[in-house]
Formats: C-alpha cells, sequence, structure tokens
C-alpha cells in the first residue's frame, strides 16, 4: 500500500524530484481521504492544516457568487495537489472543494509538508517555481484587460474574435487567469449585445396617428354651442389684448 | 394693461407627470425672479397643492369663492416664499414671488358654475384680476386630462399652453387634437414637452419626429427616472436635485417660457 503511494507521489510534478527514501517518508506521512460524490473534502474560510494530493477521481473547486449559487473556479483530477495555499501563508482556505465522482485523496498534514520543505529545497524551489509561471501568466493577462476596457471605452470590440483562442490556450496554464478571462468576455459580449440591442430599439420608435380619428375628435367637440361661442369671445379677446 | 401671461399646462390623458412639471415650471419662474401664480384645479387628488407642502386644512377659500363674489381674491392667494416648510427644495423658494390659487371642482360646484353660467368672460375676468391683483408675471393653470368644457375655457384664455405627451401613440393622437383646438382658438404660444421618455431612445429624434408632425415647437424631452418617482409628492425635485437629468431639461421648458414675449 505505501510503495503504491510512494509510485503515485513519484509521478506527482511536486514530488518527483525527492529520493525514494523521502517519498517514502512522505507516504508513511499520509492518510487516505475516500469520498462519494458530493462529499466535502475542505470549506472555504476553515482553519488549514494539511493538504492533499487527489489519487483518484475528479473534485471541483467552488465559491459562492453574491447571490450565494455556487460558482465553480476549477476542476482537479488525478496528480493534482490542492491546498497547500492555506499552509504555506496560513491563512484559511480560499475555496471550498467537493468531489464531483467516487475520488480519493491523499491528506499530508503540516507537520510533514514543514518537514518536507525544510530537508527538500527542490521541493521549495518547485513550488516558487510553479507561483511564479501563475503570476507571470497573470501579469500578462491583466496587462491584456487594461488594455481591451480602454478599448470598450471607445466602443470597439474588434478584438472578441482573437481571445477565444487565447482563452483556449491558456488551458495550461493558470486556469483561474482562464475563468476570469473567460468571464470578461462573457461580460463584453452582452454588453455588446445590449448595445446592439439598443440600437434597434432607436429605429423602432415611431409615431403613428390616426388622422380620421383626429378629425372626427375634433369636430365633436368643435361642433357644439358652447364651442362656437368660446371661440367667438376668444376671438374677442385676443383681438382686445392685441389692441392694449 | 395685459402685463402678466396665462400660461396652461394640459396633457390629454392623466399620468404624464403635468401637476408635477407645473409646480416646478412655476418654481423655476419663481426662482428666475418672476413673479408667479399657480392655479390648482383639484385639491381633492393629491395634487400641486402637496409639493408645495400645503394640505387642504391651511386651504381655506378658493377661486370659487372669488368667481361667486364670497371672496377677494387676496384672501386665495396662499404665499409660498414665507411658507416653504420643511423640504429642501422647496426651501429654496424663501422670499420668492409665488402664490398658490386652489380651486374647488367638487361635482357639486361643477354644476353650481355651469347652472350659473360661470362662462369665458366671468372665468378670464378673474384670472385677470388675479394677475392683477398680485402683478403677476406668469400664472400657470394646472388643467384637467382630457378636453372638458372647463379645460377648453383654459385653452381659451391662455397666451402659452404647455401640451406635456409621453413618447406614445395614444398620447400623440390625443395631443393631435388638443393641438388643432388649441389653433382653432387662437391660442398665441404653443408648445410641447415630452416627459417620462425611457433613455435608451434617441432624444433628439423624437424631438425632431414630433416637431415634423405637429409644425410645433417641442420645448424640452425629459426622461423617465425612478428617482423621481421616489421623491414621490414630497418636494419640488427640480429644486431638490437641480444636477439631475430631468431637472436640467425641465428647465430648459421653462426658459422657453419665459422667453415668449
Amino acid at each position: 500500500m505505501s510503495q503504491d503511494i510512494q509510485n503515485y507521489l513519484k509521478k506527482t510534478s511536486l514530488f518527483k524530484s525527492l529520493s525514494d527514501d523521502m517519498l517514502n517518508a512522505l507516504a508513511q506521512n499520509t492518510t487516505t481521504r475516500k469520498l462519494a460524490p458530493g462529499d466535502v473534502l475542505m470549506r472555504k474560510g476553515e482553519i488549514a492544516d494539511s493538504l492533499f494530493i487527489i489519487n483518484e477521481g475528479w473534485v471541483k473547486i467552488v465559491t459562492e457568487d453574491k447571490k450565494g449559487d455556487e460558482l465553480i473556479i476549477n476542476k482537479c483530477g488525478p496528480g493534482e495537489i490542492i491546498g497547500e495555499m492555506a499552509l504555506l501563508d496560513s491563512g484559511p482556505r480560499s475555496a471550498t472543494v467537493i468531489a464531483i465522482e467516487n475520488s480519493e485523496a491523499l491528506e499530508l498534514k503540516q507537520e510533514a509538508f514543514q518537514d518536507l520543505l525544510d530537508k527538500n529545497p527542490n521541493v521549495s524551489l518547485s513550488i516558487i517555481r510553479s507561483y511564479s509561471n501563475r503570476l507571470r501568466f497573470s501579469t500578462k493577462y491583466i496587462e491584456r484587460a487594461i488594455d481591451w476596457s480602454q478599448k470598450i471605452a471607445e466602443g470597439d470590440y474588434s478584438f472578441i474574435d482573437q481571445t477565444q483562442q487565447i482563452s483556449k490556450n491558456a488551458e495550461t496554464d493558470d486556469d483561474k487567469a482562464t475563468q476570469l478571462l473567460s468571464a470578461f468576455f462573457t461580460m463584453v459580449r452582452r454588453v455588446k449585445e445590449r448595445e446592439d440591442g439598443l440600437k434597434q430599439q432607436l429605429e423602432q420608435l415611431t409615431f403613428e396617428i390616426d388622422q380620421s380619428r383626429r378629425k372626427q375628435e375634433f369636430e365633436e367637440i368643435t361642433s357644439t354651442e358652447f364651442y362656437a361661442k368660446l371661440k367667438e369671445q376668444a376671438k374677442n379677446l385676443r383681438d382686445k389684448r392685441a389692441q392694449q | 394693461m395685459n402685463k402678466g401671461k396665462i400660461v396652461s399646462i394640459h396633457s390629454f390623458r392623466g399620468g404624464t407627470g403635468k401637476s408635477n412639471t407645473t409646480a416646478n415650471l412655476a418654481a423655476q419662474a419663481a426662482l428666475a425672479g418672476k413673479r408667479v401664480g399657480v392655479v390648482d384645479t383639484d385639491i381633492q387628488s393629491p395634487g400641486i397643492h402637496v409639493l408645495f407642502g400645503l394640505d387642504e386644512t391651511k386651504m381655506g377659500k378658493t377661486i370659487n369663492d372669488f368667481l361667486h363674489g364670497k371672496a377677494t381674491i387676496r384672501e386665495i392667494g396662499f404665499p409660498i416664499g414665507e411658507n416653504t416648510g420643511g423640504a429642501e427644495g422647496r426651501a429654496k423658494l424663501a422670499g420668492k414671488n409665488l402664490w398658490l390659487f386652489p380651486s374647488s371642482i367638487r361635482g357639486r360646484e361643477i354644476s353650481q358654475i355651469i347652472k350659473e353660467g360661470v362662462d369665458f368672460n366671468r372665468l378670464n375676468e378673474g384670472l385677470q384680476t388675479t394677475i392683477s391683483e398680485f402683478d403677476l408675471d406668469y400664472l400657470f393653470i394646472d388643467t384637467h386630462p382630457g378636453l372638458n368644457e372647463e379645460t377648453l375655457l383654459s385653452i381659451a384664455t391662455s397666451d402659452i399652453l404647455l401640451i406635456i405627451l409621453r413618447p406614445d401613440n395614444q398620447d400623440l393622437q390625443g395631443t393631435s387634437v388638443t393641438i388643432d383646438i388649441a389653433r382653432s382658438l387662437d391660442v398665441p404660444n404653443l408648445m410641447l414637452m415630452v416627459n417620462k421618455a425611457l433613455p435608451k431612445y434617441d432624444f433628439a429624434q423624437i424631438k425632431t419626429d414630433i416637431e415634423e408632425k405637429f409644425h410645433a415647437s417641442v420645448a424640452g424631452v425629459l426622461p423617465l427616472t425612478f428617482d423621481l418617482a421616489d421623491n414621490a409628492s414630497n418636494d419640488l425635485f427640480s429644486l431638490r436635485y437641480p444636477d439631475h437629468e430631468w431637472s436640467k431639461a425641465l428647465r430648459g421648458v421653462a426658459e422657453a417660457i419665459l422667453a415668449v414675449k
């Protein structure tokens, strides 16, 4: 069993540089967690004291939007490590993780993780490297988002076509940035649609007057004795005012 | 001397924001230093007097009492500038020359008017006396929707008729008849104001289209705004929120009225 775990850990990007001894020690410190669909592996806001390596199956990383609806940030499968961020910065869990299907995760407690980092600079380095990549990727997209925002302000939506390609290429990079990008473009598309829709409605605003009804109603009012008298009196008044 | 002008504000259908507009136009004219009177034609429904912070108990005698010789016009005019109350917008009218003239049109009194023959000449005389007694520059009349006899009298005596309409076909249809009537009665100055236009429409286009249809000037196109609905009838919106789009456009209409020679 421990040997299986050891072999498995050796395939993950974070631990592949470890010696067999180290891997063995690490494997000894992990416990296996079995998850049924819908089981919560960790909850946003909780104090973190371990990280997880997905062994089998898929989990979703979710948060809530303002309305309280579930918002899927990412999905993780075999070989991926989750929850390490909270161990590094001592913050609470930044998202909730829920099993999508029958899954298995290896739990590594904080002390064991800390011990591993102390003894293996390579592991620390590879963590730093992966964060550098994410940061570089995010910065690139922030720059683009600024550029695009300026274009939107000018009413130029021509960049939308290029973006789909970019987000497709981004699959191997930081998925959160991809997520942000996709939300950004959905927003721009909706804004554009609404704008187009409004332009259309402007064209639709036309006025029609039924001239025969107009004439008929005018005659109904003006054909009375009251009106004939009023018209005469009004004329006298206007004439009188004009003389003054 | 015919110094003061009679400005009738009319709309063919209800719900155009007529009373609100009348009160705000009168307030803007007073703010511009003019001596202004407002004839409130309906104290039964929450109308103009509420916007000026009055309730029925504060109002004693009405124009009707004056027309029947039961009161002098001096007794009827309620000085708003001396009774602005607590509202922020209205407070700007302190010391201004603005009077409210309530008139009662309860069913019984209407039939009395008709029976006793309060005709055009008597109404006109009453309005002219109001103007001369208070030395008014403008007397605004908030008329009733539709074209009943009382409204026709009011239109006939007007120097300026402002018709308020919403940008929809029903209002345009009714407005077309009112315009024909106003021309038949030789009203010297006719202008339109479009109110409650949805912001998604092109206001410039609305103005051009309606001016072409009626060969009459559109003095302003004012947006439909929930801010105005929120304010309800508690204060004079254009004084309280002078920077709001509605208030800016309303001032344009007030300027058009004041520009009439």
